[in-house]
């Protein structure tokens, strides 16, 4: 009962408009220790993205119970889960959400505005850009860079005030797979560091990089299983080609 | 989210969409300006005023007659025939060196004048030797009579700047004689005229209109020849005139002036009075009450056109909100607090106003800097004062309309904000 993450009986459900009701989630109990790389996967509709907001503060469970690192966080107000968000969470989102009128630095910076002291704000922003490959196109507008580039300004963000825990939705549903692989290795690096990594894929490929798989069906969690030997991102990007052809990303 | 952040980011979104910011900001320049102008011409109307009323001689305190009143009953027709040469005396000697100068009027009416092959009509006023001193209106050429000449009704007669360049053109009227010559005694077959001769000691200096009476257009001759040779109307006088020593001094003054005649005249009951004392500054507060009344008027038309600037504010805002809600999403995402969505549209939307008034105050002055030009007459007034107010209702507009959009983004739910395409 040691849980960075400890979800007990939480439901959701969304009034779709009229009397439809959807029961995204039906009583899900999950439990993450420190240190752990779980990948949530699911069909369409299995509640794993309500489930992953839910974790990473941006919605609050109908019922049961969700405590953060020993802390409810069901029943605190809505400052207290932006301040949540803002320093104990970094969320990584599969269509990136980046600010298309900011530059790369300026996005990044974007948590250190609403929370820290604001004091070499833009060091830090630097170093968490240099810290995913990124040092050169610091000042290069979201619309100038590739889907695989955009994703990493992303998790620079999410690492600004270096958060425990790195929750990611799909972060590699939009990317070509050299992209991909860049993006799960720098999540593996981030979990061999120490941090916890929660991802949601669809793709089996994916969620072999991880440590652990939980699935998901029709709001209820399905299976959960150890993965004996995670594929090493790494690896892979050592037998791809060296400089990929930039897919057109969607915006 | 610090003030400065906030401040950035609404001048960033305000020039991202310049051509939506300066149309919006339309509303408030116009707004503005109309308020500026339209008080600074108000203003400068009340202004106006002011400086012709004080032209007329300053810190003045005027006695008139009233009518008399007997036993209760009112007298009725023309007003008293009470006030004296005696009762200017008796003021001047009992305030002393405490008012700074006192005459006393007798109007004799148009007269006609001839001089020199010419011939002239206008008013006749007879008046005591300090009029120069009352009036702070002093001879240009010649002298002005003095006491001696007053005391025996001697014709002398000081022309006006207008009246001696009718009569005289460019000669130099001074020890020039001229004739007066009284329009109607009696009528029918009786009807006769009565011819004065009058030696002309000197022409005032031009002082222009008043109220759109040429003031210089009049001849001054000593009240006691007003009374005796003119009017026949041998001990009264039309007005006392006193001035006091200072504006604050007018109140005092005014109630001294009082006493002194109710004491004469030998009244009780100050309604019962046969005279009347009137204050400059009463004068002035009335005419101030009518411009300032016009200047209201003026200002509120202003503020309307400021209103629905206000209200275009408000739906830009409400659009930008609209269009910016993945914006709001994602900056909940990252942390962002209710009272940091709200300040930053909040800010964003006192800048737009904010540049908007500063703007205004601009295109306002270059309106009344216009107006003046076409109407030299108007001196147009732009006080700190009007500024102040500008700058400070445009930012109010700014809170006032930008809390309702600013409201609803910071309302938005953060899941649904980033699903919102």
């Amino acid at each position: 009962m040691s849980g960075v993450i400890e979800i007990r009986g939480v439901t959701k459900s969304y009034h779709m408009g009229g009397d439809v009701v959807v029961h995204a989630l039906r009583g899900v109990d999950l439990t993450v220790d420190r240190g752990e790389f779980v990948a949530i996967m699911g069909p369409s509709g299995s509640g794993k993205s309500t489930l992953m907001n839910v974790v990473g503060c941006l919605d609050v469970p109908d019922s049961g119970s969700y405590q953060l690192a020993g802390e409810e966080v069901r029943t605190m107000t809505d400052d207290q889960l932006a301040a949540i968000r803002n320093r104990r969470l970094g969320f990584v989102f599969q269509t990136f959400n980046l600010l298309p009128r900011l530059n790369a630095l300026e996005n990044v910076e974007l948590p250190l505005v609403y929370g820290g002291d604001g004091h070499e704000r833009k060091e830090r922003a630097m170093r968490a850009l240099e810290r995913v490959g990124l040092g050169e196109r610091m000042h290069h507008r979201p619309a100038e860079m590739s889907g695989g580039q955009q994703q990493r300004v992303a998790i620079a963000r999410a690492l600004l005030n270096d958060p425990d825990i790195v929750l990611a939705d799909e972060p590699t549903g939009n990317l070509d797979s050299r992209s991909s692989a860049e993006i799960l290795a720098i999540f593996q690096r981030l979990n061999d560091e120490g941090r916890t990594v929660v991802m949601v894929t669809h793709e089996p490929d994916v969620a072999q990089h991880c440590k652990r798989i939980v699935r998901m069906r029709d709001g209820l969690v399905h299976s959960d299983e150890r993965v004996e030997h995670p594929a090493r991102a790494t690896e892979e990007l050592e037998t791809m080609p060296e400089e990929p052809i930039a897919a057109p990303v969607p915006a | 989210m610090k003030l400065f952040d906030s401040f950035h980011e609404g001048l960033r979104s305000i020039a991202v969409n310049k051509l939506r910011s300066s149309l919006t900001m339309l509303g408030v320049i116009i707004g503005v300006a109309a308020v500026i102008a339209m008080v600074a011409v108000g203003n400068g109307a009340s202004q106006q005023v002011q400086g012709t009323i004080l032209s007329l001689g300053s810190n003045l305190v005027t006695v008139t007659p009233q009518a008399q009143t007997q036993n209760g009953l009112r007298g009725e027709g023309p007003a008293s025939q009470t006030l004296t040469l005696e009762d200017m005396t008796a003021i001047q000697d009992q305030l002393g060196s405490s008012i700074a100068a006192i005459e006393a009027e007798q109007s004799a009416g148009p007269w006609q004048l001839t001089a020199a092959g010419q011939n002239w009509n206008t008013r006749v006023t007879g008046v005591t030797v300090d009029y120069p001193a009352v009036r702070d209106w002093n001879v240009a050429d010649g002298a002005f009579f003095d006491q001696s000449q007053v005391n025996v009704n001697a014709q002398v007669a000081v022309l006006g700047a207008s009246t001696a360049q009718q009569l005289f053109g460019d000669a130099d009227p001074v020890g020039q004689s001229i004739q007066m010559r009284s329009l109607f005694v009696g009528s029918g077959p009786n009807a006769r005229a009565r011819i004065i001769n009058f030696k002309v000691i000197g022409v005032l200096e031009a002082k222009g209109s008043t109220f759109g009476i040429n003031r210089d257009d009049q001849v001054l001759v000593p009240t006691t020849t007003a009374q005796h040779v003119l009017t026949g109307r041998t001990t009264t006088v039309s007005s006392i005139v006193i001035k006091a020593t200072s504006a604050d001094a007018m109140d005092q003054t005014t109630s001294d002036v009082d006493q002194i005649l109710m004491q004469r005249h030998k009244i009780t009951d100050p309604a019962n009075a046969d005279f009347q004392v009137q204050n400059q500054n009463d004068t002035l507060a009335a005419l101030n009450n009518i411009t300032g009344t016009f200047t209201l008027l003026l200002g509120a038309i202003g503020g309307i056109s400021l209103l629905v600037g206000g209200i275009g504010i408000m739906n830009i805002m409400l659009v930008s909100v609209n269009e910016r809600t993945r914006e709001i999403g994602i900056r909940k995402a990252v942390g962002a607090r209710r009272q940091d969505i709200l300040s930053q549209f909040l800010i964003e939307a006192i800048t737009l106003t904010g540049t908007g008034g500063v703007l205004g105050i601009v295109l306002g002055w270059a309106i009344s800097e216009v107006v003046k030009k076409i109407q030299s007459g108007i001196p147009v007034a732009i006080t700190p004062g009007t500024v102040g107010v500008a700058v400070g209702v445009s930012v109010c507009i700014g809170v006032v309309f930008g809390l309702y959009p600013a409201m609803r983004a910071a309302r938005l739910h953060p899941i649904e904000a980033l699903r919102y395409e």
